[in-house]
């Protein structure tokens, strides 16, 4: 990359527009710290800047600059509306400044959610993805021409997982054991899904490749079966993914003392919007590290597709 | 050596083979009596018009399909399911995508060679890359290749398995004409080697005269509809062949019209008309 492709990016302009609009006078009422989100900013740019100098992918770094960019103009927008004309509720929207001063004030105690949260949410999702996946290609492979176990898989699949909640708080003992009940059930059926339906798509072709090779029962399952429909796995460990930190959120906010979900409904209980906006942001990015790191792992995993 | 009443026995024995398809409660006979043997060590190509049962016959002797009726013996014993002393080359997706192309051709291995240590297979893996031109491409992945890479590592595996038999399905057919013409010579001069080896008993399915004549040392010609044996013709030519030495003489053209003859018969006497272009 040319060193203009590299630095004469339109991120840095809004990185400068987002400063130059702290200089305008504050209106709100209340405390708004812009110099906490001029820190927080320029931190941002400044590692921003280190990672241009690094990264060797072309599209990497625009996938990088787009996202900080969004994320400058999203804090230029918040401030306009908050701390420098005060057109929203400053009881109900505080100003960006002021929930970063929240986080770091809060950061102890965010973590020891998110630990708890994600903890969860992996628990869950590997007791899912262990048993829905060899489960689904053995029936699936015994089932490749009838069509049965694709009619039930929907028919569980279509029921809400919130259902299973009171369920799980009847039959197990702890808030924790109930989540990670309702997450594997929530999992289980998309990754079943996928993997059956991945399965039932595997080229004749391959399967007739493997046969003349003479390939065992297992082998035919783990080494041939599994591969070949790793594509629509991960479909359905991203559904079975996207659907369980909902959940597990919306759980905490019915009965946990820990989790995310926990911290947000806590404080909008007690009227603390600064510290709500600071949660529902934390689980926003908990959810975008969390899809990026399984893309990542998606991408390795399938890199000998085109 | 074996049960067989022919005077040298078969490598391969065809013998009344009928093979069926059920479609919609429907039975098809895709293949009807068909018999012919391979020696050992004779590269046979099967042709006949599209739809004829040449997959059909192929996907038999690789041990996928189970015929209705009649037999294949391989050394006189009755051929039952898959086995890896048949080394198999399709048209496409022989190799498996997820594996680069060396440890396609490891795999390969070892199903087929047991006993043989893991890095004792790289090395034959890579001995075989070599040998059909694809130095250097073993850690790439078969969508990596182009069309024509491909058929030869597939190639590469089957002969790194090292079996007695090579079946193959139409394997250069999705390839460019001129890349075509580089793979038959290859395969070719792979499989006439040095003279030294005992070379590998082959049965060659296309639809390429040209191809068949070049490579065989004889053709069964089937009919279709239902697939029969319309006949079997002995390729007249020498070998070690030579492409450029051959196509250019009379004998050539006269032999290639007569398989011409028995093709387009065939298809003629099938639509009823003259206006048919093979
Ligand atoms: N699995 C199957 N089920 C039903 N019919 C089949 C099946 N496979 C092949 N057939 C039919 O059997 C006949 C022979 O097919 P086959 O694939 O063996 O022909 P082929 O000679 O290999 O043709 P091509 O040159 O097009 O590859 C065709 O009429 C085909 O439609
Ligand atoms: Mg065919």
């Amino acid at each position: 990359m040319t060193w203009k492709k590299r630095f004469l990016r339109v991120t840095h302009l809004l990185f400068i527009i987002l400063l130059l609009v702290q200089l305008l006078p504050d209106r709100s009422t209340k405390e708004v710290f812009t110099g906490k989100l001029v820190t927080f900013a320029t931190g941002v740019e400044v590692v921003t800047l280190l990672a241009s100098f690094i990264i060797k992918k072309p599209q990497s770094l625009s996938l990088l600059l787009d996202i900080v960019g969004f994320v400058y103009v999203l804090l230029t927008v918040w401030s306009l509306a908050t701390a420098k004309y005060n057109v929203l509720n400053d009881m109900l929207f505080p100003a960006p400044g002021k929930v970063i001063n929240q986080f770091v004030e809060d950061r102890q105690k965010i973590l020891i959610n998110i630990r708890s949260s994600v903890g969860i949410t992996i628990q869950g999702f590997l007791l899912a993805a262990v048993t829905a996946i060899p489960l689904g290609l053995f029936i699936g492979w015994s089932a490749r021409v009838g069509g049965a176990a694709t009619y039930i898989t929907k028919f569980f699949s279509s029921i809400p997982p919130i259902v299973y909640i009171p369920y799980g708080i009847a039959l197990l003992p702890t808030f924790r054991s109930v989540s990670v009940f309702v997450i594997f059930l929530a999992t289980f059926w998309p990754v079943f899904a996928g993997t059956m339906s991945g399965v039932l798509g595997v080229d004749k072709k391959i399967i007739d490749s493997a046969k003349v090779l003479n390939v065992s029962k297992p082998e035919m399952l783990f080494s041939v079966i599994l591969p070949a429909s790793l594509q629509q796995i991960f479909l359905g460990c991203n559904q079975g993914l996207s659907v369980s930190f909902i959940l597990l959120t919306s759980a905490e906010m019915i009965g946990a003392r820990d989790g995310m979900g926990y911290y947000v409904k806590y404080y909008s209980d007690f009227g603390d919007y600064t510290r709500t906006i600071t949660g529902l942001l934390v689980i926003g990015f908990v959810v975008i590290a969390v899809t990026f790191l399984f893309n990542k792992l998606q991408n390795y995993l399938l890199r000998w597709k085109r | 050596m074996s049960t067989s009443n022919t005077a040298v026995a078969n490598k391969i024995e065809i013998k009344n083979l009928t093979v069926n398809y059920t479609e919609n409660r429907k039975s098809f006979n895709a293949l009807n009596d068909v018999s012919f043997g391979v020696g050992r060590g004779e590269f046979v190509s099967v042709i006949g018009a599209s739809g004829c049962g040449k997959s059909t016959l192929l996907s038999v002797l690789e041990g996928l399909y189970s015929p209705a009726g009649g037999t294949v013996q391989i050394d006189g014993k009755e051929l039952h399911g898959t086995g890896t002393e048949r080394g198999v080359v399709f048209q496409h997706y022989s190799l498996f995508p997820w594996m680069t192309t060396r440890k396609n051709i490891e795999f390969g291995i070892k199903q087929a060679r047991h006993g043989v240590k893991r890095s004792e297979r790289t090395r034959i893996a890579d001995e075989f890359l070599h040998k059909v031109g694809l130095d250097g491409f073993g850690s790439k992945y078969p969508s990596q290749l182009s069309g024509g890479m491909q058929q030869r590592a597939a190639i590469a595996r089957a002969l790194a398995m090292d079996t007695e038999i090579l079946l193959m399905d139409e394997p250069f057919s999705a390839i460019d004409a001129k890349n075509r013409v580089v793979l038959q010579e290859l395969l070719l001069s792979l499989w006439e080697g040095d003279g030294k080896e005992e070379r590998k008993t082959v049965v060659f399915v296309t639809h390429d005269i040209d191809e068949a004549i070049l490579l065989s040392d004889k053709i069964v010609v089937l009919t279709a509809h239902p697939g029969t044996v319309n006949e079997i013709v002995q390729v007249p030519f020498e070998r070690p062949r030579n492409r450029s030495a051959l196509v250019g003489t009379e004998e050539y053209g006269k032999f290639r019209n007569r398989l011409l003859g028995l093709l387009y018969n065939d298809i003629r006497e099938r639509i009823g008309g003259d206006e048919v272009v093979l």
